[in-house]
């Protein structure tokens, strides 16, 4: 026989002023953030691989002219750099040579890669809605892996501009050597702005237009189309500031020139064009830059359920 | 095989907080924010500003191998907030959750797919949003395609697939992940009726491994089937916990009940019972008795007592009738009890009987009421939803030598 009265808790209204008294909140280490962020992604690895290509073969699915645009959209940039050395050369009376266009080449490779991992990258949590408000894994992987899919893009890339570097007189040298650790600082550098602008797009989407003034307007500010040096003695030191300007004239001067990073360079004029410093500030820039975010990403990350 | 019983969860004193209506903020309320932060003006996350809300409120429980909890409760109680806490997707306010081993959750099973995708590819993006390895779905693949029944459309983008291959083929792949906890969230409506027996079955096979399990669900017969204890919340707060069948009648009787008014009713009701006892074969007869005292300065007026019948599995009223219905009037003082004999003509299955007080005036039930519980057994001798009592003869056409 079963006999019973139901026995309820009184139900606080939903206005009822009721408050947790639990003891104040307890300041989290950004080290302690920095090696949980880092061991989670390291458990997600797998899905990191299955984002990236999941990416790339979205990307190159149903479109007309599929891997081509790897080329293409670093094509144009280069030719949109030509256009303008040869209208200032035109101006100057000093028309450029083919190790200038060779340089505007190399520099260009490295900015359409930064511009498309950051485009990309910006909108991979806000794009991803049902994912991040249902399941769970870090979130970090979404613009990793933007910016993994746009060093696929590059490395096509890259073999383009190297079939067509020899044309322009550039041949192998022991320069070669400095584009590794060039290319490591960049990834670095690229996957630390993208984590700190798809995390900022979460909480403020006017973060996309601050984003897209950099992406379009970007490249007036860094040197891609001109060289650092034409500004002079003080000019090219702030020219120098921007973080990318040290990698992207070091891959210059590097592949184009066959520059030794490690010695400083000056010109006929006395000019300093190259100073090993330059690398070691970028240096820092990428990795502080890289490591901050990181801690500062896996402390956002929980609230972009509710936010995004 | 992977070896169960690392699992165990853990809720200490949760409390959530949320916000009502839009979030988004603007770079310009950054720097004042900012600034407030900055000078110590940090507003305090036990309090209650403008615009927020406690979305839990003080929800504690563990589970440990073998323990299975059915959360039960109205749209909007917190129930789905509890999962997501559960899931890493969300950090409490306050107080901790922690959950020991790898989260298989039946939630939102497709959220992965992506749709210009193959169902095999996206498969393997399922499998490892979930967190499973590569060699871990190459493994299970066959199995996963099998149960899904998607086999002719593998190498087809999902956008093309109907919605329900889409939630079929999402449920085939988290019901192959071995979990240590796991969690199951209204996913027992996918697909047709075959693959929901089949999707039953296999949500039974996982909760038999001894793991903890927590189940959210409307359909409060997969609560009574799978869980060994359960919980009601009401607005973010537990209002009742305790076996499966009490909070599931609980929940039934509060989220019907009128507000009592405000006199009160004459009757007390004092108990409810089943004789001879609680289990009876379909279409057996049992005696239900309510025993009432007339509260002494209070006046009868049109009041009266009541039973009712109401299904588990459904929640649906099967059979309700009153002293009115049956033209019985009450003594007008001291103690009494009211009998009916009730034949049981209905599915197996479990129900409960409520005793309550009926007023004839205001046509609205008073005061709360009593529970008690009948198990419906059966000998498979028809299907349906009301038991008809048959009877069979054949004769043969033929005329016998």
């Amino acid at each position: 026989m079963v006999t019973r009265e139901n026995t309820m808790v009184p139900l606080a209204s939903p206005d009822a002023q009721a408050s947790p008294d639990v003891e104040g909140e307890v300041r989290r280490k950004i080290s302690a953030d920095l090696t949980e962020h880092f061991r989670d992604l390291w458990a997600y690895r797998e899905l990191l691989l299955q984002f990236t290509r999941r990416d790339i073969s979205v990307r190159y699915k149903q479109a007309a002219i599929g891997v081509a645009w790897a080329v293409l959209t670093p094509l144009v940039v280069v030719l949109s750099g030509w256009v303008l050395r040869l209208a200032f050369g035109r101006i100057s009376g000093e028309m450029p040579n083919d190790q200038m266009m060779a340089g505007v080449a190399v520099k260009s490779l490295g900015w359409a890669f930064f511009v498309g991992a950051m485009g990309f990258g910006t909108a991979s949590i806000t794009g991803h809605l049902a994912l991040i408000t249902k399941t769970y894994f870090p979130r970090a992987i979404l613009p990793i892996a933007s910016v993994l899919t746009q060093l696929v893009d590059a490395a096509i890339a890259i073999v383009a501009v190297a079939i067509a570097l020899p044309f322009f007189g550039v041949g192998f040298s022991l320069g070669f050597l400095w584009i590794a650790p060039i290319a490591v600082l960049l990834l670095l550098f690229t996957t630390a702005v993208t984590l700190a602008a798809s995390c900022a797009n979460v909480f403020f989407r006017d973060a996309r237009h601050l984003v897209q003034i950099v992406l379009t307007f970007g490249i007036f500010f860094t040197p891609v189309f001109f060289d650092a040096s034409a500004f002079g003695h003080t000019g090219s030191r702030i020219a120098m500031l921007n973080p990318l300007a040290p990698l992207l004239e070091g891959l210059r001067l590097a592949v184009v020139q066959g520059h030794n990073l490690a010695r400083p360079l000056v010109d006929d004029t006395g000019l300093l064009i190259w100073t090993p410093l330059y690398l070691v500030y970028s240096a820092v820039w990428a990795f502080v830059g890289l490591l901050v975010t990181m801690a500062y990403f896996h402390r956002a990350e929980f609230d972009f359920a509710e936010y995004v | 095989m992977r070896t169960h019983g690392a699992g165990r969860v853990q809720f200490t004193r949760v409390w959530k907080k949320f916000r009502y209506g839009e979030v988004h903020n603007r770079l310009r309320d950054l720097i004042p924010a900012m600034l407030r932060q900055a000078i110590g003006q940090r507003p305090s996350p036990n309090a209650l500003w403008e615009g927020e809300f406690w979305a839990l409120r003080d929800v504690s429980f563990e589970l440990g191998p073998g323990q299975a909890l059915g959360i039960i409760g109205p749209n909007g109680a917190g129930k789905s907030t509890i999962l997501r806490l559960l899931t890493r997707i969300l950090r409490p306010t306050r107080g901790s959750c922690s959950a020991r081993g790898r989260i298989g959750a039946l939630i939102e099973v497709a959220a992965g797919f992506h749709p210009d995708l193959t169902g095999r590819e996206n498969i393997y993006l399922q499998g490892a949003i979930m967190g499973m390895g590569q060699r871990e779905i190459t493994q299970k693949f066959d199995e996963i395609v099998a149960f899904s029944g998607v086999e002719w459309f593998l190498d087809t983008p999902v956008k093309r697939y109907s919605s329900g291959m889409h939630a079929r083929l999402g449920f085939s792949i988290a019901a192959h992940f071995d979990p240590d906890v796991l969690i199951v969230d209204e996913v027992l409506s996918v697909g047709d009726a075959a693959f929901q027996r089949k999707a039953f079955a296999r949500v039974t096979e996982l909760v038999q491994r001894a793991i903890p399990v927590i189940v959210v669900s409307h359909q409060l017969d997969a609560i009574a089937a799978f869980c060994t204890e359960a919980m009601l919340l009401e607005a973010g707060s537990v209002v009742q916990r305790g076996t499966p069948l009490d909070c599931i009648a609980a929940y039934m009787q509060r989220s019907e009940r009128v507000p009592a008014s405000a006199s009160g009713s004459a009757i007390a009701l004092e108990r409810l019972a089943i004789e001879p006892t609680d289990s009876a074969a379909s279409g057996e007869d049992v005696t239900v008795s309510l025993h009432c005292s007339l509260r002494p300065d209070q006046p009868l007026g049109s009041e009266g007592v009541g039973v009712r019948l109401r299904s588990v599995e459904s929640g649906l009223v099967m059979f309700e009738t009153t002293t009115f219905h049956l033209h019985e009037t009450l003594p007008n003082a001291g103690a009494f009890s009211v009998a009916w004999d009730l034949q049981l003509n209905v599915h197996p299955g479990m129900y409960v009987v409520e005793g309550f007080v009926w007023n004839n005036m205001s046509g609205r039930e008073v005061g709360s009421a009593l529970t008690a519980y009948v198990r419906v057994t059966g000998r498979g001798e028809f299907s349906g939803p009301v038991q008809m009592n048959p009877r069979i003869r054949v004769a043969s056409a033929l005329a016998s030598t």
